[in-house]
């Protein structure tokens, strides 16, 4: 039967705690660092060569969508009552709202260092130190909003932006696509020059510290970011009903993204799925 | 040719103290301070405008082009190794404080840092001035062993490397 991924402003205090105990549980196990560095392995970048699964290409959104499966496993192996909630930057958008709480994520980062020192993945705590990291830190940080030049959270308008296009990506398939709802939800801007970001990666940067970089995992609203992205998704497939992921073949040899991208029914690394299996997880979770 | 940018001391670098120095090439660099009115272009332009091949006409070998800042007192320093062929691109090796920073190209041709990863710049220099800017107070670039799964990501492979 399927479980329910809920809002994280509307979780009782129960619920919150059982997350958070569980998030914790898996970290204590080691097996939350393999997911900072599935993370890191799988970030290609579409100006170098080799393939694209994770960040700028179509899988984007299967990629992190089953990368969110595989930690709510984790989680649920402690405590099957546990799902992963999901942050509406849309409504929750000041420093202090949800899940900036000290009964969920903990707070902003502090002035001097941007290391966080409240809630449960406070490196006082003694339960958050961060093992794999682009940086020899080992306390999470957090920047939110960067006040040194400023970042706004994406906007419902922006959001619409994105879920009203009714091609879910196009040809070349990469971060310099201006049609399509995967980068218009991933958010990557044409350059050189400004390279304004969009929707997930204006996230990242709104919430700063350690979930700008490569290893942005160690920030646990990684999860609860990505959940609503991957909420998205969902919304957008039931406005175009019947729409459905492209590339549906690979591009052809010649073709500069041959080799580089995953078509809907190819193998997605490292876990054999195809993004066709994960288009509809409707009998695994839904989203209230 | 050491290109040098820097407005105090600690702008000054060693010569020819790049690493790796490709094949061939000599170790008698020279550091050359820029005036202020180039200075301002060079922080302005994107850094293929200011860097200069180390040994002009040296034939097949290529030449690296060292460039080197003093950054919000970081040192910054960027090996650019040309291409060799049609079929390749520029290799870059950039340090923070003698750290690698890795980097990686966006298919525009601009750049992004492992330090921040989900915006990109118009250059390599760019991109770790930017990295920089979000180190915190004595925080230092590490290089991550490959992981279990051979990832090896930080190690330049063609796939995740510094090379563009």
């Amino acid at each position: 039967m399927a479980y329910t991924r809920r809002d994280a402003a509307t979780l009782t205090r129960a619920e919150k705690r059982r997350f958070v105990k569980a998030l914790l549980e898996v970290k204590r196990r080691g097996e939350y660092d393999e997911f900072v560095r599935m993370h890191i392995e799988y970030f290609s970048s579409d100006g170098e060569q080799g393939l694209r699964a994770a960040h700028m290409a179509p899988s984007f959104l299967p990629w992190h969508r089953r990368f969110l499966l595989e930690l709510e496993r984790a989680l649920r192996r402690v405590d099957s009552s546990v799902t992963v909630p999901y942050w509406d930057w849309t409504r929750d958008r000041t420093t202090t709202s949800a899940p900036w709480t000290a009964d969920l994520l903990g707070g902003n980062g502090r002035r001097f260092d941007h290391q966080v020192m409240t809630g449960p993945f406070a490196y006082r705590e003694g339960h958050w130190a961060i093992k794999v990291n682009v940086t020899d830190k080992v306390f999470l940080t957090r920047d939110l909003g960067h006040p040194r030049d400023p970042i706004a959270l994406p906007t419902k308008s922006e959001l619409e932006w994105a879920l009203k296009d009714p091609v879910y990506d196009v040809a070349p398939w990469d971060s310099t696509v201006t049609r399509g709802f995967r980068n218009k939800v991933e958010g990557w801007g044409t350059g050189p020059g400004d390279t304004p970001w969009h929707n997930h990666n204006r996230v990242h940067g709104w919430v700063g510290g350690a979930m700008l970089g490569a290893a942005s995992v160690n920030d646990p609203v990684f999860w609860l970011h990505h959940a609503f992205i991957d909420l998205q998704w969902y919304r957008w497939q039931r406005r175009h009903r019947g729409v459905r992921y492209l590339p549906a073949a690979p591009p052809r040899p010649g073709d500069a993204q041959h080799g580089r991208i995953v078509a809907r029914h190819q193998s997605l690394p490292p876990w054999g799925v195809t993004p066709d299996e994960l288009e509809d997880v409707s009998r695994i979770y839904r989203y209230a | 040719m050491v290109v040098s940018i820097g407005g105090g001391p600690e702008g000054e670098e060693a010569p020819g103290s790049a690493q790796p120095a490709p094949a061939g090439s000599t170790r008698r660099d020279v550091t050359r301070r820029l005036p202020v009115c180039a200075l301002a272009a060079v922080l302005a332009a994107p850094v293929a405008a200011v860097i200069r091949p180390r040994r002009p006409g040296s034939g097949n070998v290529p030449d690296a082009t060292v460039f080197a800042e003093t950054y919000h007192g970081r040192r910054i320093r960027a090996v650019c190794t040309p291409r060799r062929g049609p079929g390749e691109q520029d290799r870059w090796h950039v340090t923070v404080d003698d750290r690698p920073l890795h980097l990686m190209r966006r298919a525009d041709g601009t750049w992004l840092s492992m330090v921040d990863h989900y915006c990109s710049y118009r250059s390599p220099i760019e991109a770790a001035r930017a990295a920089v800017d979000e180190l915190g107070p004595g925080e230092g670039l590490r290089v991550l062993d490959p992981g279990p799964a051979g990832a090896g990501h930080m190690h330049a492979g063609d796939r995740h490397g510094v090379h563009a």
